[in-house]
């Protein structure tokens, strides 16, 4: 047996500290993360100062101005207001549906990974998932249950698993067949020990990752479900400004009701797919120049 | 030899890896791991094992540890069947019987500090120590391999690969077992560190009184380390004694071809040394050679050994078994 070469780095558990000044070294992460930073902000404390756009005003239409910095819509509403509050709404489904995403696709990922027998299941009713045509299927649950905010994250989040528990179950077996594995099985710990203790640390970068990536991909398919209509009647989000425009018939004339939310949601999945390449490649020891 | 009192048993033991094939998995055949093994280890006793790659030594050790499961045959420590334990009597065992790992490059959690290594045995088996005399006793382990027990905060690939096999052999001990089972300990080190690692194996066995079962393919360090050995080829043991008979007046062909190929460092006698040089490779074992195993490549091959298979017995020195028809150093009258 040769003894594998290991960059000494490979292992080092970095501080927090150190690896966040790392993450942000290069302009890509720096950006990612403050275009993130934004947007959280935006969603958190940005309705505080802007009123909810609600009934009617005056100015029909408006263009981009210095009063209406994102121009009005057919009912005189602030488009800039409508993206302020839409914010809140879809990075809150975005997050909350990634998060029920990560903790099924992890689950199963270990089990599969972990449990031999339960693999087979696993891999069928991933693979049978990710088969399916989500779309479609979305609108039909969505239709079902009636839209709300709360049915949007959990029809989202219950359909974005499959990819999660892919990446995980094939890292997980990496792990598992690791020799420290058995040296932990002989010494008598548990299996719930061992993928709680060996194999679900080693698998944590990824799991940041694809959070990261989750939730880019969450906040799409809430845009598109709410510009079909499925979206919540009573709350702001990006995909229902677009519905709006497109049901009042000025897609074509009031260009600024859908540029500047699919601007909001073009910067915000490029800016978490960004983050989540760049944290990758951030702690990636073999990159010498990360 | 003197009597020993008998810590582990190992009867028959065999493992058979299935071989399926096709998109319905159906089961063509088996690869043969272990075809029969049977041994016992005494206490304080070292029985070494040896062999060529895929003779099926790390399938022993690991079922003998109860990594693995046998196909049949059993394994039993002070009379306590290794594979049919559960509950307290199998957490019993994984105190009383461990394993000291190959490789100790990935044998050892990277992302663990030893601190983590150590105190993890005590936090499986709580009722073993009491948290707050854990610590003292991770110190005393690390302390007991020769490791400086102020390195506890860190992580395995800050030490060298002599002391990463010490962090193994203390994670080993740290629940005070009666045998331990080392896979190939030194296989994956150099030299000048193999034999820091054996002697410290042999003063940890004078001062706790364990058991090793001892495998390796390196003839030199068996002989060093051994009070008896094993020598197995493909899947079986072919001949089992004590190391002097078995190192000085091998019984087996393939015992002494593989003796016979040992590097000797003087150059003194090499030319008039008599080797047997085999040619070929082991046979495959989905499909080993019917009759004794051994006899595709052995000189010695008559037609008796591709029909009956020889069993292990007393050979030409009383203390060691031989699993020969035609056992060197006595004449061919004995097969029958």
């Amino acid at each position: 047996m040769s003894a594998p070469t290991e960059t000494p780095a490979a292992a080092v558990k970095p501080s927090p500290m150190s690896s966040l000044k790392r993450f942000v070294a290069k302009p890509s992460g720096a950006l990612s993360l403050a275009a993130l930073v934004v947007f959280a902000l935006t969603g958190l404390i940005g309705p505080l100062f802007v009123d909810k756009p609600g009934g009617l005003g005056t100015d029909i239409l408006q263009p981009p101005s210095a009063e209406h910095w994102f121009g009005t819509d057919d009912l005189g509403q602030d488009v800039l207001a409508q993206v302020i509050w839409g914010t809140r709404i879809s990075l809150t489904v975005g997050v909350a549906a990634s998060a029920i995403a990560i903790v099924i696709g992890t689950a199963l990922g270990l089990l599969g990974a972990y449990v031999k027998r339960a693999d087979t299941w696993v891999t069928m009713v991933t693979d049978l998932m990710l088969s399916l045509p989500l779309l479609p299927l979305m609108i039909i649950v969505t239709a079902m249950v009636g839209p709300s905010v709360t049915t949007l994250t959990f029809v989202i989040g219950l359909f974005s698993w499959p990819e999660v528990t892919r990446l995980i179950r094939s890292n997980g077996m990496v792990v598992v067949a690791m020799p420290y594995i058995d040296g932990a099985r002989a010494l008598g710990a548990t299996g719930w020990r061992i993928v709680t203790r060996d194999v679900l640390p080693a698998v944590v970068p990824l799991i940041v990752v694809s959070v990261l990536l989750t939730a880019a991909k969450a906040v799409i398919s809430e845009a598109g479900l709410s510009f079909l209509g499925l979206g919540d009647p009573d709350s702001w989000s990006w995909g229902r400004i677009m519905l709006n425009a497109q049901r009042s018939g000025v897609i074509s004339t009031a260009w600024w009701q859908t540029l500047f939310p699919s601007l909001a949601i073009l910067l915000l999945v490029l800016s978490a797919t960004v983050a989540g390449v760049r944290f990758n490649d951030s702690r990636d020891p073999r990159l010498k120049d990360r | 030899m003197a009597e020993r009192e008998t810590v582990l048993e190992v009867d028959s033991l065999v493992r058979y890896f299935p071989i399926r094939t096709g998109l319905l998995q159906r089961h063509s055949g088996d690869v043969r791991a272990l075809d029969g093994v049977s041994f016992t280890l005494g206490r304080g006793e070292t029985l070494g094992i040896v062999g060529e790659s895929g003779c099926g030594k790390s399938t022993l050790a690991r079922t003998v540890v109860g990594l693995d499961k046998p196909t049949s045959g059993s394994v039993r420590y002070r009379g306590t069947d290794v594979h049919r334990a559960s509950g307290s009597a199998l957490r019993k065992l994984r105190r009383r019987v461990q394993i000291v790992l190959q490789d100790p490059y990935t044998s050892l959690n990277p992302r663990k500090t030893v601190r983590d290594l150590l105190t993890e045995p005590f936090e499986i088996h709580r009722d073993v120590l009491p948290g707050p005399k854990r610590l003292p006793r991770v110190k005393e382990l690390m302390d007991l391999v020769g490791l400086n027990p102020d390195h506890l905060d860190r992580y395995p690939f800050q030490f060298s690969g002599g002391q990463r096999q010490r962090i193994g052999i203390a994670r080993a001990l740290a629940l005070e077992p009666e045998v331990v089972v080392c896979d190939e300990p030194v296989s994956a080190l150099d030299v000048s560190v193999q034999a820091q690692v054996v002697n410290l194996l042999r003063r940890l066995q004078r001062e706790l009184g364990l058991s090793y079962l001892f495998i390796a393919h390196d003839l030199s360090v068996v002989r060093h380390i051994s009070d008896r050995v094993a020598v197995m080829y493909l899947g079986k043991a072919v001949e089992l004694g004590d190391r002097r008979d078995v190192y000085d007046r091998p019984g087996h062909p393939y015992t002494r071809a593989l003796l016979e190929a040992v590097p000797i460092p003087e150059p003194d006698g090499r030319d008039t040394r008599r080797r047997t040089l085999l040619s070929g490779d082991p046979p495959s074992p989905v499909d080993p050679p019917s009759g004794c195993r051994f006899r595709t490549r052995c000189p010695k091959a008559q037609s008796l050994c591709a029909e009956t298979e020889p069993l292990l017995r007393i050979g030409s020195a009383p203390a060691s078994e031989v699993a020969c028809h035609f056992p060197e150093g006595i004449p061919s009258s004995r097969g029958t």
